[in-house]
Formats: structure tokens, C-alpha cells, sequence
């Protein structure tokens, strides 16, 4: 398959000093940005951020929101567990209307939908860092038959509303857990994408992270990529519930406007 | 541009509260059978309404060892044990590797969400509450290794599945694909609709003049798709073509005019390689609230032209509510199999035609007719659309 290029990158990190959470994986949250205007008052973290993470690509390109605009524009969202903050609140304070409104994964792809009028073909994956790569290719494949002329891949992860969760759970994950929302803007390329998935019972494959930031983990190492402007391609990889999947991809920026954010 | 590679559904399998396998759920459509009663699994006593598509029970597996108490999860895989004896799956007659699953869900697990935070121990609770826990389950049920996806579009997820498990099959990353939808009912979201007001005390009657909402359904529905060069035996159909667009609009409401319907209904059309002309049955969303029938209607005219008041429109969520996850698979293996038996299920309970929906709506009783071409669609929470374009075997 054709290779996507890179147009731009928005990375939103949770870096600052961790939630405690018990006996549990230590939580490195992001601020719940604030945004003007009476629609988002009662937008949720995750919302919010996935909003931020788009601006932050906006940024990076040095591109208008209008470049953004209109229906040729494809956007895939991928989250692993970020509906879960929401889908707490509405169980626990057995939420009304605005509440229950706000649980559904489809929102936070609606909410960027709406505030930068992207009205393309969409899709939503729900899974951890091989649904993001997976994302990847399924927007190199719009792009290459021509379904849309750029796609955005958005990714959103949040933990700290449901940190004592995890901490119960910790079997799910022994890694600090890093917030994390990104939102990845590729057009046609002609360069080479290969992407490659892997489920067996026993142990997969590939490193173990030190660091979770399930979904939005390969747009944060393809950052980490990008800054390092290395020669050659890249190689994203990532796991989730049995799945090791990986991509090797010829990812080079379409146009050299800024770094990555 | 090359052909795009010919997807075949080759069998599908069901659980619904009209039928718990294709052949019940297919003869309680064409008979004008009701699914909906009083909802008795979960409490509804506080709610303002208490009635829905239920499957009071779920029969057909004998023996859940292995699969875990959670009503999604087993939804998903009585549907599959159904599909599994129409297709001969049990064990898996190709290399488990090569075998994927794609499901489309709306609420994903969030009961076992509910359970865990009311404090119901359980191992694995919390990994079952996201939203690809039950798809997960239904691989390791079925043996298959391959890809494993789960969707979440909203109630256009199963449109979405079915899509993908197709593009899974075209890229050659599979050989086989169970894809599908399912959604249950509990108390999270019977709650939430209920909030809404979306609800209705009264039939759910898709483009009647007097409809007041909807009822939602619980339902698992799975086909098993392969490139059509692969089947040498019998098949439903072919999944001619998918278009999705948002609206872009409202988190909840639907866009006023139906645009974003519109625009997926045009991009399946192209990518199918057919014209609003040759279809030949429509199988709507339809899920009577009074304004999505209105909107659907208006989105309709302008994508199919003068075809939309030429072919049969029909709703089957009269018959069972809104399975949400699994509506759009549900409709679509209604489609496939109404070509192929020459009938066509009417719109329970359409009696008083809205005139603001002033297309065929196939009221009343089935109908004879022989569909070639069929097109679905879907409207789903954050203005999600979906369209299939599906072709008779």
C-alpha cells in the first residue's frame, strides 16, 4: 500500500507529578483545558482534550482550521478506555440527560466533528496501541482509493477519573499510566506502509512498555520519532489483550512547518 | 482503479427478541410478530418507561463454561453458536490465524462497568467492562486468532463491522471474518434513553403519523464473510459497498436536513459502482422517533432521486425496538434474506402514514417482490452514518 505522509502532529502529554492511586500504577494526568463558549461547559475532560490535541495539529502544520473543513476529510478515532471517566459518572450520579449523552465513545469524534467541521468518513476503534496502528493504515487505505483527500487519526486516553479502577485491577496494567490525547494528519503519499498484527495464547512478541498510554501510545512515540528526524522509516509497535501489532512506515512529513507539538 | 475484491456473506446467525436464530427471527418478521414486552431482567420500576425488546431466554447454548456472566458477552456468543451450525464453524474449519472478528457495539460491556462499581467481585470484571470485552470473548469462543476489532459508531456500529470485515478480507489479512453487531439491554442505558425522553408508551410505529419514539432491543447478529472467490457452496449475498460521514452537527441530535445520511448513502452508492436507480429495496433506520423519520425520509429523496418513491422502504424496529450495536447487521441480514425468499417484512405498525413520509413504507402485511440490490442505513449518537449497499446472492 501507498504510504501516508505526515502533515501534521498534535501531542498532549500527561507529565506532571502523578495521582497517587493506592496500591495501583501511579496516573500522570493532563489538565481539563479550558475552551470559550457556552457548548462546553459541560464537555468532558476527554472531549476537551481531544479538541486540544486537534488545535496542537493545527499548530504543528501552521494550518487554519479551515484546511481542516468539509467533507473530504476522513477522521478515525481510537481509545481504549478514555468513555470510561464518562461512563462512571452517569452510572454513579445516576446522570440525567446531559450526562448520559456524553458516554457514548462516538462523542468525542463528534465533538471535533462539530467544532472544526469535519464531515468526512469516520470510523471508531475500540482497543489499545494495535487499534491506533491499525487506524494508521485503515486512513493510508482511504487515502490511496481516494475516499477522502486527508484523515485525521485521533487518539485519547485519560485515567485519573478511574484511577482507584485500575489500582483494583492491576492486572490490566503494572505501568504508570500517562494521559495522553494526539490527533495524527495524514494525505496521500507514495511511500511504503506495512502494517502487521499478531495473536497467539501465550506471550507475544515485541518490548514491554515502562510507560502505558494504551491508544494514544504510537502517536506519542511517533513524536518522539519525529523529533529525533532520524533517516529511514519508522517502527511503531504496540500490544493489547493478546494482540501485538506493528507498523513499518516511511513516514515522511509532507511539508517541514515546525516540529512536532 | 482495479475491481475492489467481491465480499460474500456466506451465513449469518442471530439472537433476537423476535427469534434466537435466522430462521425464527426471519419468519416472526414476515408474520408481523412483536418482540416487545416488559423489560424483566434488570429493574425498571423508577423508569418512566419499562418495556422493550427483551430475550427472555436465551436457550439455544446449554452449557455457559467458559463464558463469562456477562449478558453482552453471551449475546454475542449465542448469536455465533447459531452461525456456527449454518456454517460449519465448530471447530474452525480454516487456520484459526487466518480467521478475524469484527463486532459493532454501542455500549460495549458498561453492564459488567455497572456490576464492578456496585461492588460485585469479579476476576476480570473490569477488563469485561470496556467496550471490546465482549469481542475479545467471542474470538477465544470461537478459536479465531486472527484480527479482532470492535467498533464503536454508535447505533451505525454494525453497518461500520460489517465494512471493515470486509476491507480485513480485501487486504488479505484474513480469510474468514465473523462480523456484526450486538448491544444489550441494562440498566445504563434504559436509564439514559429513558432521560432522553426518546422512549415511547405507546407501539414504536416507524413514519406513522402519530409515532412518539422508540423502544430499545437487545439482540447479537453475526455473519461470516469471505472473498467470494474463496465460497463454493451457498451464500446470503454480497457486500457490494459502505459509506460512513458525520454530521458534524450535535452530539446527540440528528442534522436537521439529513445531510450527513445523505452523503453516506451517496458514497456506499459509489463505492458499490451502482446508481441510486438499481436499488431495489431500502431497509431503513427508521427507528420512530418523529424526527428521525422525518429527516431519513428527506435524506432518502435527494440521494436515491426519483427511485426513493419507487422502492419499498421498510423498518423492522417495530418488530423488536432499537438493537442499537446490532441494528444495522440485523437489517442487513433481513435484506439478503428477503431477496432470497421474495418477500419483503412490512413496518409493524404503521397504520397512519405521516405526510411528511410519503414513501413506500411497506405498511401492513409482507410483500412479494425479488430484490437485487438493497440499501441500508444508519443514523447513530454523534452524528454517525452509515450505509450498506448489499447485493442478492
Amino acid at each position: 500500500m501507498a504510504a501516508p505522509v505526515i502533515r501534521a502532529l498534535g501531542v498532549l502529554s500527561g507529565q506532571a507529578r502523578p495521582v497517587a492511586a493506592g496500591s495501583g500504577p501511579p496516573v500522570f494526568p493532563l489538565p481539563r483545558p479550558e475552551r470559550a463558549g457556552d457548548r462546553f461547559r459541560r464537555s468532558t475532560r476527554e472531549c476537551l482534550l481531544a479538541l486540544a490535541a486537534v488545535d496542537a495539529m493545527l499548530e504543528d502544520g501552521k494550518a487554519s482550521r479551515q484546511a481542516i473543513a468539509g467533507d473530504r476529510t476522513a477522521l478515525l478515532y481510537v481509545t481504549a478506555a478514555a468513555y470510561s471517566a464518562s461512563n462512571r459518572e452517569f452510572i454513579e450520579r445516576r446522570g440525567g440527560v446531559v450526562h448520559f449523552a456524553y458516554t457514548a465513545p462516538a462523542v468525542v469524534s463528534a465533538e471535533v466533528a462539530i467544532e472544526f467541521g469535519v464531515t468526512g468518513a469516520y470510523s471508531i476503534l475500540i482497543g489499545g496501541a494495535p487499534a491506533t496502528l491499525r487506524a494508521i493504515d485503515q486512513a493510508g487505505r482511504l487515502l490511496e482509493t481516494g475516499r477522502c483527500d486527508r484523515a485525521l487519526v485521533l487518539a485519547v486516553e485519560i485515567f485519573e477519573e478511574c484511577a482507584d479502577l485500575y489500582a483494583r485491577h492491576r492486572r490490566l496494567n503494572r505501568c504508570p499510566l500517562v494521559e495522553t490525547a494526539a490527533c495524527l494528519w495524514l494525505e496521500a503519499g507514495e511511500g511504503e506502509l506495512r502494517f502487521r498484527s499478531v495473536r497467539g495464547a501465550g506471550p507475544v512478541a515485541g518490548p514491554t512498555p515502562d510507560r502505558e498510554r494504551l491508544a494514544a501510545g504510537p502517536l506519542a512515540d511517533l513524536r518522539e520519532w519525529l523529533e529525533r528526524a532520524p533517516r529511514g522509516p519508522v517502527e511503531l509497535s504496540g500490544r493489547w489483550r493478546g494482540e501485538y501489532a506493528e507498523l513499518r512506515w516511511s513516514a515522511v512529513r509532507s511539508h517541514a512547518r515546525g516540529s512536532a507539538a | 482503479m482495479s475491481t475492489p475484491e467481491r465480499v460474500s456473506l456466506v451465513a449469518a446467525g442471530v439472537v433476537t427478541p423476535i427469534g434466537q436464530d435466522l430462521e425464527g427471527f426471519w419468519s416472526a418478521l414476515v408474520t408481523g410478530a412483536s418482540g416487545i414486552s416488559q423489560i424483566e431482567r434488570v429493574p425498571v420500576a423508577d423508569l418512566r418507561v419499562q418495556r422493550g425488546g427483551e430475550v427472555k431466554k436465551m436457550g439455544r447454548i446449554k452449557d455457559w463454561r467458559g463464558v463469562p456472566d456477562c449478558r453482552a458477552t453471551r449475546l454475542l456468543v449465542a448469536a455465533a453458536d447459531d452461525l456456527c451450525v449454518q456454517a460449519g464453524l465448530r471447530p474452525l474449519p480454516l487456520d484459526p490465524a487466518r480467521v478475524g472478528v469484527v463486532v459493532g457495539t454501542a455500549l460495549g460491556g458498561v453492564e459488567e462497568g455497572e456490576k464492578a462499581l456496585a461492588g460485585v467481585r469479579g476476576p476480570r470484571r473490569l477488563r469485561d467492562a470496556l467496550y471490546d470485552g465482549p469481542g475479545d470473548r467471542l474470538a477465544r469462543w470461537l478459536g479465531a486468532r486472527g484480527p479482532v476489532i470492535t467498533v464503536s459508531t454508535a447505533c451505525a456500529s454494525g453497518a461500520t463491522a460489517l465494512a471493515l470485515g470486509a476491507d480485513l478480507l480485501r487486504s488479505g489479512e484474513a480469510d474468514a471474518v465473523v462480523a456484526g453487531g450486538y448491544d444489550a439491554l441494562c440498566r445504563f442505558v434504559l436509564r439514559g434513553f429513558d432521560a432522553l425522553r426518546s422512549l415511547t408508551r405507546d407501539q414504536v410505529r416507524p413514519f406513522d403519523r402519530r409515532r412518539t419514539g422508540l423502544l430499545l432491543g437487545e439482540a447479537g447478529a453475526l455473519a461470516l464473510l469471505m472473498r467470494e472467490r474463496d465460497v463454493s457452496g451457498p451464500r446470503l449475498g454480497t457486500l457490494l459497498g459502505y459509506g460512513s460521514a458525520s454530521d458534524g452537527h450535535h452530539i446527540a441530535a440528528p442534522e436537521p436536513e439529513g445531510r450527513g445520511l445523505e452523503r453516506a448513502i451517496l458514497a456506499a452508492l459509489a463505492d458499490a459502482g451502482v446508481s441510486a436507480r438499481d436499488i431495489d429495496l431500502v431497509s431503513a433506520h427508521g427507528t420512530a422517533t418523529p424526527l428521525n423519520d422525518r429527516i431519513e425520509t428527506a435524506a432518502l429523496k435527494r440521494a436515491l432521486g426519483p427511485r426513493a418513491y419507487q422502492v419499498p422502504i421498510n423498518s423492522i424496529k417495530g418488530s423488536l425496538g432499537h438493537t442499537m450495536g446490532a441494528a444495522a447487521a440485523l437489517e442487513a441480514f433481513m435484506c439478503l434474506l428477503a431477496a432470497q425468499r421474495g418477500l419483503i417484512p412490512p413496518t409493524l405498525n404503521l397504520e397512519d402514514p405521516d405526510p411528511e413520509c410519503d414513501l413506500d413504507y411497506v405498511p401492513g402485511r409482507a410483500r412479494a417482490g425479488n430484490p437485487r440490490l438493497m440499501l441500508s442505513t444508519s443514523m447513530g449518537f454523534g452524528g454517525c452514518n452509515g450505509a450498506l449497499v448489499l447485493e442478492a446472492a
